[in-house]
């Protein structure tokens, strides 16, 4: 981490700390959980299912349609703390680095938060699903070493905004989604209520940054769109999980993973999760339009 | 039929708009053709050719290096048995 190329980075964020002072909560008191989840509810909403609105969905038996949405929610709730798990590690190893001395103070409460939900997310799965889903493998090359320090930099922040703001978009949806059980509505209402201040923080600090890279090589900005575009096309894609498939016993589940990602039904729901981020980027200057 | 390293070649140059063919030995990781974000998908595709799960605690980034060790590992193999 080349820490000493990025400019110290100043924002006011006092706004947002006062919110995270004053909506401060018990995460190990605050919820109620039951002993069991009523087979017949979905777990997740049918249509943010990766089968919704295909004709793959309407191949299933009723069973196999809430089987899918029990075990695509425990992979939901896994990527995110996964997730968690990844962007937690890239913060604590920035916190008290010069650069990053002004917004430490907020960095405590994201920090803070984000290990909370990480509690209530495993927990969940761990209760009902009786699992998490493992983390997706990777490679130990990293695609990001033909960037800059800076860029680098820049590209963490932008993973935990990109991750953030998808995840968002489903918890907006089942914190009110009155078919989910009620914990599992609960669960995404809190996380959106929390998200909506670390996608506000993640905008700033990405903003910053990117000035930084531009100031320093504006040739560097259409690189870091083209990794930017791959990993929301990557996120996307770990939603459709074929150990979730197998384990609602949809059969052939590799290739009807290729089959949903690739449905017409499915790219127009890939734009509409990744719509409100595609125009952030687009108006920051980083957006799509600018790949080859 | 399609065979499958046609496949896997297929693959590789649907996500790098940049390159023109793929050789037997160009190194796919050092040149980022197979990267972080790429592997996932990769992993996938090989296990719905070959027909068989892949434990990534078993590969390494070694058997992806080049279109010749993707072969040897994870399609001479399966012949030979």
């Amino acid at each position: 981490m080349a820490v000493r190329e990025v400019e110290p980075i100043v924002l006011d964020l006092n706004r947002l700390e006062n919110l995270a002072e004053s909506g401060y909560y018990n995460p190990y008191t605050m919820f109620d959980w039951p002993d069991a989840i009523d087979p017949g509810q979905p777990w997740m909403s049918e249509s943010l299912t990766t089968l919704a609105g295909t004709p793959m969905w309407d191949g299933l038996t009723r069973a196999q349609q809430l089987a899918l949405t029990r075990f695509e929610a425990i992979n939901f709730f896994s990527l995110n703390i996964h997730g968690i798990r990844e962007l937690m590690s890239e913060v604590v190893m920035r916190i008290h680095e010069r650069p990053y001395a002004d917004v430490s103070e907020f960095l405590h409460h994201f920090i803070g938060e984000e290990n909370e939900h990480m509690w209530f997310f495993a927990q969940f799965c761990l209760r009902y699903g009786g699992k998490l889903y493992p983390t997706q493998p990777s490679l130990t090359a990293d695609s990001v070493d033909h960037l800059s320090p800076v860029a680098r930099e820049l590209v963490v922040f932008a993973r935990i905004l990109i991750f953030e703001e998808i995840v968002d978009h489903y918890n907006a949806h089942m914190a009110t989604d009155r078919t989910l059980p009620e914990i599992a509505r609960e669960i995404n209402r809190v996380h959106h209520q929390d998200e909506s201040r670390h996608v506000a923080f993640g905008r700033m600090i990405f903003t910053n940054l990117l000035g930084q890279v531009a100031r320093r090589d504006p040739d560097e900005v259409p690189v870091v769109a083209e990794y930017l575009e791959k990993y929301l096309q990557y996120s996307i894609a770990t939603l459709y999980n074929p150990a979730a498939y197998r384990d609602a016993g949809i059969p052939d589940p590799l290739a009807l993973r290729r089959r949903a990602l690739e449905h017409p039904a499915r790219v127009a729901a890939h734009d509409e999760v990744l719509k409100r981020t595609r125009k952030f980027l687009s108006r920051s200057g980083v957006g799509r339009e600018l790949l080859p | 039929m399609t065979h499958p390293m046609q496949t896997v070649r297929e693959f590789i140059l649907g996500r790098n708009p940049g390159l023109a063919e793929v050789s037997d030995d160009l190194d796919l990781i050092d040149s980022r053709a197979i990267n972080s974000l790429a592997f996932v998908e990769f992993l996938f595709l090989l296990e719905e050719l070959t027909g068989e799960p892949i434990d990534p605690e078993d590969v390494a980034v070694d058997d992806f290096r080049t279109v010749t060790a993707i072969e040897a590992r994870f399609f001479d193999r399966k012949a030979a048995r």
